[in-house]
């Protein structure tokens, strides 16, 4: 017998998850392609020196393998960077306009005392040669729509921009150390911390002033830009307000806005994104089900300099909601079960057949047994919760209804309500 | 909607609910003798419920508590993805390296350390380059050192009188440690017009 079979972090689907994530996919997929987009798949293996050299997933985080030319690989721990790749690979031209959408698995091997799934299920896009406040705009109203599109209306996407807090460091020449510390703190809004911290460093008061304003930075988007505005110290950072301004603009436009609210706290880390960023929520869930940003720069390193912007949804979170406030699609399709005696067989498979080319579900047993017993063990498997009997036995086609057997002269696919 | 907090049980729990009557909220259940684990304010627009210190991040982390105040100290030894808002400066005392006065830290040969926070004495000594083995206590951690268990202790010490009646002192400062009030990252957008008054209202008090 084997024991001790389970991993921690990686978990079966049963089959009413698996119904329901695959037509959460189907929706989303046809989503996106109403707008342009075309589904591709990349290897589930990559090499470790991709991800190592871009520094966006601590190299702990990577589930790592040996292939047998001593090559160091490592199961595909984010879809962006692979799907850039390819972008750049089979689309030379980095004029053209390119757009994928792509559902996958994520590997990331979390430590944590905790069991976390380190199997995470995306499904995105990534939407390649367009830099325009539209294209971005695209992205975040599909972002938006997949969540309202699944019945869930709590939606909610915190639209950031990296290079507000990255263009004011660069004019205020701090270390690399000094940075990273305070971009955690700023990134937890520890305003507190911030103080003391900055208390030791050699800075002017005023710009002190506008670093302790940057965990600040959030809620209403026109109030945002306003305070946003007040704190620009160059030429980039007004840039930046600008650049936002138009996104949100455009999400007016298309009738989106409400969903949107600005968080300038947002720091770079996953290091490939150069411009705006956001994380989409669902309200009494507790986690962001949704991130994306624009990745100008990250083409570049496969040779071919394309401006792009994307997402991931991490799908099982979001069924999980779902499933906490009964939004799955269920799976409630008839299934015909057909119990025939040996004599009957042929006539038993013409049946069946006959059902599913009408697209029904179709299934035959041989009865070995009394018709009751039959009736009580299937009635009791979950797998045939959805399910109606038939008996072809003595030349006759019967029907059960709770135990209850009556003669019919043939099965409908249709209109036979259980 | 209702605003729900996580309060690490103890002292802190005690100050934390002193400044909630303060700013006006009226517990009438409430009692220290209480076994009631949801306390409601009688408006019903918050509430508060007392676990363990080092749960609070967890709770505040997976959005089954809004707001969370907890000492610095856990915050360091569990990390958790959480705003960490305001510092409450109550509940202050440090974090330090303590044993025996005529046996000071001996850098560059190994030593063990006995201590409730093996991430932060782990953190700590590898920042040193000191070599260490460390061993997790649950409690009563000054008497590694006295029986032999431990070279010296990872510990907090607010006026040191424990430290002192056992012959122990401290060796080195590792960091000031005072009460936080922690905010789940999605809680403080999507119920920011009720959790952003609260925060000002503490914030007021200090």
């Amino acid at each position: 017998m084997l024991f001790n079979y389970t991993i921690d972090g990686f978990e079966n689907i049963q089959h009413q998850d698996y119904f329901a994530l695959q037509q959460i996919n189907h929706k989303l997929m046809s989503l996106y392609r109403s707008f342009g987009y075309h589904q591709i798949s990349t290897p589930t293996f990559e090499t470790y020196d991709l991800y190592v050299n871009e520094d966006s997933i601590p190299s702990d985080d990577l589930f790592k393998l040996v292939n047998h030319q001593g090559k160091v690989l490592v199961l595909k721990p984010d879809a962006t960077l692979p799907v850039t790749r390819m972008a750049a690979m089979n689309h030379p031209n980095s004029q053209e306009i390119i757009k994928f959408s792509y559902e996958t698995n994520i590997y990331r091997n979390f430590s944590s005392p905790e069991i976390i799934k380190k199997e995470i299920t995306q499904i995105g896009i990534e939407y390649f040669g367009n830099n325009s406040p539209e294209c971005d705009g695209e992205v975040i109203a599909l972002a938006i729509r997949s969540l309202l599109e699944n019945g869930i209306n709590d939606v909610h996407i915190d639209l950031g921009h990296v290079g507000f807090i990255n263009f004011l460091f660069d004019d205020l020449a701090f270390s690399a150390k000094e940075k990273s510390t305070l971009f955690k703190y700023i990134e937890n809004k520890n305003i507190g911390d911030i103080a003391d911290y900055l208390e030791k460093l050699a800075l002017p008061d005023d710009k002190k002033a506008i670093i302790l304003k940057l965990p600040l930075l959030y809620g209403e988007p026109k109030t945002v830009l306003k305070h946003m505005e007040a704190l620009c110290i160059n030429d980039k950072m007004r840039q930046v307000v600008e650049k936002i301004s138009e996104i949100y603009a455009h999400l007016e436009v298309i009738g989106l806005a409400e969903y949107v609210s600005f968080d300038l706290g947002f720091t770079n880390q996953m290091n490939y994104y150069s411009d705006i960023n956001f994380k989409g929520y669902i309200n009494s869930c507790g986690e962001p089900v949704i991130s994306g940003g624009r990745y100008n720069h990250l083409s570049e390193k496969f040779g071919i300099p394309r401006p792009a912007c994307g997402f991931a949804i991490d799908l099982l979170k979001v069924i999980d909601y779902m499933e906490q406030h009964q939004l799955l699609p269920q799976d409630d399709q008839k299934i015909h079960v057909l119990f025939y005696e040996n004599s009957q067989k042929s006539a038993a498979y013409k049946i069946a057949e006959q059902l599913r080319s009408k697209g029904s579900i179709a299934e035959v047993f041989l009865m070995n047994d009394a018709k009751e017993i039959h009736v009580s063990s299937l009635k009791g498997n979950a797998l045939y919760k959805n399910a109606t009997l038939y008996f072809l036995t003595d030349g006759k086609l019967l029907s059960e209804t709770d135990g209850i057997f009556s003669e019919i002269k043939a099965i409908d696919s249709e209109s036979e309500v259980a | 909607m209702i605003i729900r907090f996580a309060l690490a049980k103890g002292r802190v729990a005690r100050k934390a609910i002193e400044l909630l009557i303060d700013l006006g909220y009226v517990f009438e259940d409430y009692s220290e003798k209480s076994r009631k684990l949801i306390f409601t304010d009688t408006t019903g627009t918050i509430e508060f419920f007392l676990v363990k210190s080092p749960d609070v991040p967890t709770y505040v982390e997976k959005g089954a508590a809004d707001i969370g105040i907890v000492g610095k100290d856990v915050l360091l030894e569990h990390p958790a993805q959480v705003y960490e808002m305001l510092n409450l400066n109550i509940g202050k005392c440090k974090m330090c390296v303590a044993g025996f006065d005529n046996h000071p830290i001996p850098y560059g040969k190994k030593m063990v350390v006995g201590t409730k926070y093996p991430v932060i004495a782990k953190d700590y000594f590898h920042t040193k380059n000191q070599l260490v083995d460390i061993i997790k206590i649950n409690g009563s951690v000054e008497l590694a050192p006295l029986i032999g268990l431990a070279d010296c202790i990872v510990d907090i010490v607010e006026s040191g009188s424990t430290l002192k009646e056992n012959g122990l002192s401290v060796l080195a400062e590792i960091c000031e440690i005072s009460s936080r009030l922690i905010v789940n990252q999605v809680s403080l957008k999507t119920k920011r017009e009720m959790i952003d008054p609260i925060i000002k209202e503490f914030e007021n008090q200090l």
